[in-house]
C-alpha cells in the first residue's frame, strides 16, 4: 500500500506540479445494531474502502475522494484534484503554506483485550438486548428503550510527499441508550452514551444491565421533576456538563481555524480570560478514551495541548495550515471522519483540570440555585454565546440538593462565564461523545464538579 | 469519472436481490447509490479549497426466518465483493432475532414522473464556472460594508442517483441534481464581534442567486452589530425558516412519526382528527413537490412518494409511515422511509415538510408587529426534549421589532417553551415560502413565547 500511495503522490508533485501531496487509504469494517425495546430493528455490517487524495497547488487545496484502489481511477482523481486546485489558486490573495512536520515512519497496532471484530454478532445482539430488557424492566412507566450499537475496526494508511508513512489500526466501540417514560400525560426522555478505543472490554466495566437501569432511572426521576423559572442563578455543574461546556463553549473557539475565522480567542492569546481556577487541556494521549489516537490525518503525532493555564490563554489546536499562520507547532488535531472528507481541526479529549473542593463544599454556600448533573446537547457561536441543554438537574436550596427540575438549559457568554467560575472540585470524570462540525468526530470531554457564581438558566415555568 | 448508467444500477440491484434469494434469503432488497459532487470552498474570505467526491455503493437487506440483516459495501465493480456482502447480510440476519411483527417488504406500485429535479446544466458545470460563482458571491458580500468578514462558505454541485430492487418485483431508478451556494459572515467593529450570520440558496436546478446570498449574508451581519438587551417576558415572535427548521426537526417531526406514536413517544398518540394546532396551520409531507430538495420518485424502500396531510387547519390528520410501521396497523406506507444512501437501513423521516403559506408578505408581517422579536438562527435546538417537545434555546441573535420596524439586535436571548404550545399559538403565516433542507415554509408568527433576556 505504501509504494502504491507514494506513486500517486509522485504523480501529483512531478506531473502536475503540486507543492505537497498526501494520500490516505482506508479499509474499514463496521458493525451496527439498532434495538427498539426487545426488537432487533436491524443488524448491519459494512465495508468501506477508499482513498482520499489531497494536494496543494500554487497555495490552494485540491481534494479528491474515491471508493476504489484502482491505479487508473486514482491517477485520474489526482489529476482532477490538481487541476481544480490550480483553478482556485487564480483568485488567491494569501497562498496557503504548511508548517513543518516531523517525518514519521510507523506502524500503530490496536491491542485490545477483546477485539470487537472477534466478537460474534449474536453476542453483540445479546448485550444490547440485555440493556433494553433491564431498562424496560426497571419500571412499568418506562415505555420505550432504544440501543444503538456501533463498532469500527480496520486500518488507515497515510503517506505524504514529505516522506511520512503511517499504518494505523482504528478501533472504536460505542453505544447510545435512550429511554422514554410516560405517566399521567408527562413525557420524559433520557440518554446515555458509552464509547472506547480500548476494545469490547468496555462492557466488562459497564455491565449492560446496569446501563439499562441507569437510563431508565433517569427517565423515571424526571417524571416528578418541575419545570423551572428562567433567570440568573448560581449553579454547580457536574463533570458531564463541565465537559460539554469546555468542549462547546471554549473548545471550538480554541480550534485555530475558527479562531482565525473571527472567533474571540485569536486576539486573546496570552491574555487572562477566566478566573485563576481555569485550566483546560485538549489531550489525544489518554489511552482507551474515545478521543485518543496516535497520529492525526496529516501524519502529525497527537499530544496533550494546554489551552488555558490558570485563566490565561496558552494555546490553540492546530493543523499544519493554521500552525504556519500562527507560527506555532502543529498539535495533531487534524482529523477526517473517513476517506470521503478532508481533515479539519477537531478536538480529542477536552477537559478541565481539577482543584481542591469537595462536592459538599461546592454546594454549601449556594442559597438558591441549581445543580446540573447531565447534559442533553450543547452548542456555541464564534462570538462566544453558548447554550447547554440539561437532562438531569436539581434545585439547590440553602446549601442542600432539592427536587429534580426538567428540560432546563444554561447559556451565556463564554469569557464572562469563565470569570465567574469561583470554585473547582477535586474529582474528575470523562465521558465519550461525538462532535459534529460538518463531519462527525469521536471525542471525550469532562472535568471535575465546578461552581459558577451566576449563569442564565432557561426554563419555561 | 463517468456516472453509472440507469441500466447498470438497476441490474446491480436486481442481480443482488436474485443472488441473495439463491443464497438462502426468504426476501431481499438492494439499494444502489451514486453521488458525484464538486465543491469550491471559501475560507477566511478567499477561495482556497476544492474537492471532488465520488461515492458509490450497494446496501443489501435480507430477511431470513423473519429476522432482518443488512450489509453494505462501496466496492461494487467486483462481483466477489458484492457476493460477500450478501453473505454478511445473511449472517447478520442469523445473528438477529425473529420479529413477529415482520410482514414482508413492500409491494410494487407505480411511480409518478417528477418535475424540476434534474438539470443537465448542473451536471455539465465545470469547476471554472463554480469558481466564478463563488467569487461573485464573495464580491457581493464585500461590497455591502467594510465591517463584514466572509468567513466560510462555497458552492457545490452534485449528481445523485438511486436504484432499488426487491424480491416483490420493485425496481426503480431516480436521478437528480442539486446545487447550493452559501456564505457565513460576521461583522466586527472595534472589539465587538457579531454572531455568525448565514445565507444560502439551494436548488435542484441551476437558478441560484449568488449575488443575493452574498448581500443578504453581509446585511444580516451588519444589522447584528447594534445590540441592546431585551427584557424577560412572554412576547410575540416571528420565526423565520432557519429557526423553524431547527426546532421542528428535533420536536414536531418526532411526534408525527408513526414509530414514535406506536412506541408511546408522541403526545399526538390517539389524537388523529383532533385540533392540535392553530387553525392557521396546515402542513403536508410532500415527497413529490416540484423541485423539492427531498423530492424523489420513491422512498428508501421503493414505495412511491406521495403527498400526505399531516395537519390541516390545526387538525391532526395523519402520521408518517414506512412499510413496517404501516403493516403493524394494517395500513399502507406513506412513502416516508428515509435512507442515507447505501449506508443505512430505512427509517421514518419527512420528505418535504411543507407548511402551507398564507397571504402576508414579510414586509406586512413586520409592519404589523408593535412589540416583538424576529428569530433567525437558534442554538441548542438539538437539546430539546424530543418526546415532550420542551425546548430551551438561544437565539443567535434575535432582532427586536418595535412599531413595525427592526430596531436592534439582542444577544444571548433565550426562548423556552413547548413546541405543542407554540403550534397552538401561531397567529399568522406569511406568504414568503422558501425551502430549507426538508422544510418548505414561510415565516410564522407566534404569540406568547417565554423570552429570557438579561
Amino acid at each position: 500500500m505504501k509504494d502504491f500511495l507514494t506513486k500517486i503522490n509522485s504523480t501529483a508533485t512531478q506531473k502536475y506540479g503540486a507543492q505537497y501531496a498526501e494520500a490516505r487509504a482506508q479499509k474499514l469494517y463496521k458493525t451496527m445494531l439498532n434495538l427498539k425495546e426487545e426488537r432487533v430493528e436491524a443488524a448491519k455490517q459494512g465495508i468501506e474502502n477508499g482513498v482520499a487524495l489531497r494536494v496543494l497547488v500554487n497555495g490552494a487545496w485540491g481534494f479528491a475522494s474515491v471508493g476504489s484502489f484502482d491505479g487508473e481511477i486514482l491517477e485520474s482523481a489526482v489529476s482532477d484534484a490538481c487541476r481544480m486546485a490550480k483553478m482556485a489558486s487564480s483568485r488567491l490573495k494569501t497562498p496557503i503554506k504548511l508548517a513543518e512536520a516531523k517525518v514519521v515512519n510507523d506502524r500503530v497496532e490496536a491491542k485490545p483485550k477483546k477485539n470487537p471484530a472477534d466478537i460474534l454478532m449474536e453476542d453483540k445482539v445479546k448485550t444490547a438486548l440485555a440493556v433494553n430488557k433491564a431498562s424496560l424492566g426497571f419500571d412499568k412507566r418506562v415505555k420505550s428503550c432504544t440501543t444503538d450499537y456501533f463498532d469500527l475496526t480496520g486500518t488507515s494508511y497515510f503517506v505524504n510527499s514529505d516522506g511520512t508513512s503511517i499504518e494505523q489500526d482504528k478501533m472504536y466501540v460505542w453505544a447510545r441508550i435512550t429511554a422514554s417514560a410516560l405517566n399521567e400525560g408527562v413525557f420524559t426522555f433520557s440518554r446515555e452514551e458509552i464509547g472506547s478505543t480500548a476494545g469490547y472490554e468496555i462492557f466488562d466495566k459497564q455491565a449492560p444491565e446496569a446501563l439499562g437501569e441507569k437510563v431508565a432511572k433517569l427517565a423515571i426521576e424526571q417524571l416528578s421533576a418541575k419545570s423551572l423559572k428562567g433567570g440568573t442563578f448560581p449553579v454547580v455543574l457536574g463533570p458531564n456538563v463541565v465537559g460539554v461546556f469546555v468542549h462547546e463553549a471554549f473548545g471550538h473557539l480554541a480550534e485555530a481555524d475558527l479562531a482565525l475565522s473571527g472567533g474571540i480567542l485569536a486576539s486573546n492569546m496570552g491574555k487572562k480570560i477566566g478566573s485563576d481556577l481555569v485550566t483546560f487541556y485538549d489531550d489525544g494521549t489518554i489511552e482507551g478514551s474515545f478521543g485518543a489516537f496516535k497520529y492525526d490525518d496529516e501524519g502529525v503525532q497527537t499530544q496533550k495541548t494546554m489551552l488555558i493555564k490558570d485563566g490565561i490563554v496558552s494555546g490553540l489546536m492546530h493543523n499544519r495550515e493554521t500552525a504556519q499562520k500562527f507560527n506555532a507547532e502543529p498539535t495533531g488535531n487534524a482529523r477526517a471522519e473517513d476517506f470521503r472528507v478532508e481533515p479539519i481541526i477537531r478536538m480529542r479529549c477536552t477537559y478541565m483540570a481539577p482543584r481542591d473542593h469537595s462536592f459538599e463544599e461546592l454546594i454549601e454556600k449556594v442559597k438558591q440555585g441549581y445543580f446540573f448533573k447531565r447534559f442533553r446537547g450543547g452548542q456555541a457561536n464564534l462570538d462566544g454565546t453558548f447554550q447547554v441543554g440539561i437532562q438531569e438537574g436539581y434545585e439547590i436550596i440553602n446549601g442542600e440538593i432539592g427536587g429534580p427540575v426538567r428540560d432546563a438549559s444554561i447559556s451565556g457568554n463564554t469569557l464572562e462565564t469563565l470569570h465567574k467560575i469561583d470554585a473547582v472540585g477535586k474529582d474528575f470524570m470523562l465521558d465519550p461523545g461525538r462532535c459534529g462540525k460538518g463531519q462527525t468526530a469521536f471525542i471525550s470531554d469532562g472535568g471535575p464538579h465546578i461552581r459558577v457564581k451566576e449563569v442564565v438558566v432557561g426554563g419555561s415555568a | 469519472m463517468a456516472v453509472l448508467k440507469k441500466d447498470t444500477m438497476i441490474s446491480l440491484a436486481e442481480n443482488s436481490v436474485n443472488e441473495a434469494l439463491k443464497s438462502g434469503a426468504s426476501e431481499a432488497e438492494a439499494y444502489v447509490y451514486e453521488g458525484q459532487a464538486t465543491n469550491i470552498g471559501i475560507e477566511l474570505g478567499q477561495i482556497s479549497k476544492t474537492n471532488r467526491i465520488i461515492d458509490r455503493g450497494v446496501g443489501i437487506r435480507v430477511v431470513a426466518n423473519r429476522a432482518v440483516g443488512f450489509a453494505y459495501t462501496n466496492i461494487i465493480d467486483d462481483q466477489k465483493a458484492v457476493e460477500s456482502v450478501i453473505l454478511r447480510a445473511l449472517n447478520a440476519a442469523k445473528a438477529s432475532k425473529p420479529d413477529a411483527d415482520w410482514k414482508g417488504l413492500p409491494q410494487k406500485k407505480p411511480y409518478t414522473s417528477l418535475e424540476k429535479t434534474f438539470d443537465d446544466k448542473i451536471v455539465e458545470l465545470g469547476s471554472e464556472e463554480l469558481v466564478n460563482v463563488a467569487s461573485t458571491m464573495l464580491d457581493s458580500a464585500g461590497q455591502v460594508d467594510k465591517r463584514v468578514f466572509p468567513i466560510e462558505g462555497g458552492i457545490g454541485s452534485a449528481y445523485i442517483s438511486n436504484a432499488i430492487a426487491n424480491s416483490n418485483g420493485i425496481s426503480g431508478f431516480d436521478k437528480g441534481t442539486v446545487i447550493e451556494c452559501s456564505l457565513a459572515t460576521l461583522a466586527k467593529e472595534g472589539s465587538a464581534v457579531t454572531p455568525v450570520c448565514f445565507e444560502f440558496n439551494a436548488s435542484r436546478n441551476y437558478d441560484i442567486d449568488p449575488v443575493w446570498v452574498g448581500k443578504e449574508a453581509a446585511k444580516l451581519a451588519v444589522s447584528a452589530l447594534k445590540t441592546k438587551s431585551v427584557e424577560t417576558k412572554s412576547t410575540k415572535l416571528i420565526m423565520t425558516q432557519f429557526a423553524l427548521q431547527d426546532l421542528f426537526a428535533y420536536t414536531l417531526v418526532n411526534a408525527v412519526r408513526a414509530d414514535s406514536v406506536q412506541r408511546n413517544q408522541s403526545p399526538f398518540k390517539g389524537k388523529i382528527g383532533e385540533k392540535v394546532a392553530s387553525e392557521n396551520l396546515t402542513i403536508y409531507d410532500d415527497g413529490l413537490f416540484p423541485g423539492g430538495l427531498r423530492t424523489m420518485a420513491f422512498d428508501g424502500e421503493g414505495v412511491p412518494h406521495q403527498k400526505t396531510a399531516v395537519i390541516e387547519k390545526g387538525v391532526l390528520r395523519n402520521f408518517l409511515y414506512d412499510n413496517y410501521s404501516a403493516k403493524k396497523e394494517a395500513k399502507e406506507s406513506t412513502g416516508n422511509a428515509a435512507r442515507a444512501g447505501y449506508l443505512s437501513t430505512p427509517s421514518i423521516d419527512t420528505s418535504n415538510f411543507h407548511v402551507m403559506p398564507g397571504n402576508k408578505t414579510s414586509e406586512q408581517m413586520l409592519s404589523e408587529v408593535d412589540d416583538g422579536l424576529i428569530i433567525y438562527y437558534l442554538q441548542g435546538a438539538h437539546s430539546s426534549n424530543p418526546v415532550s417537545g420542551e425546548f430551551s434555546v438561544v437565539a443567535t441573535p434575535a432582532w427586536k421589532i418595535r412599531k413595525g420596524e427592526i430596531v436592534h439586535c439582542s444577544r444571548g436571548v433565550m426562548l423556552a417553551g413547548n413546541i405543542f404550545e407554540v403550534l397552538k399559538n401561531v397567529s399568522l403565516v406569511g406568504s414568503n415560502e422558501r425551502q430549507m433542507g426538508q422544510l418548505i415554509s414561510p415565516w410564522i408568527q407566534v404569540e406568547n413565547v417565554r423570552v429570557i433576556g438579561k
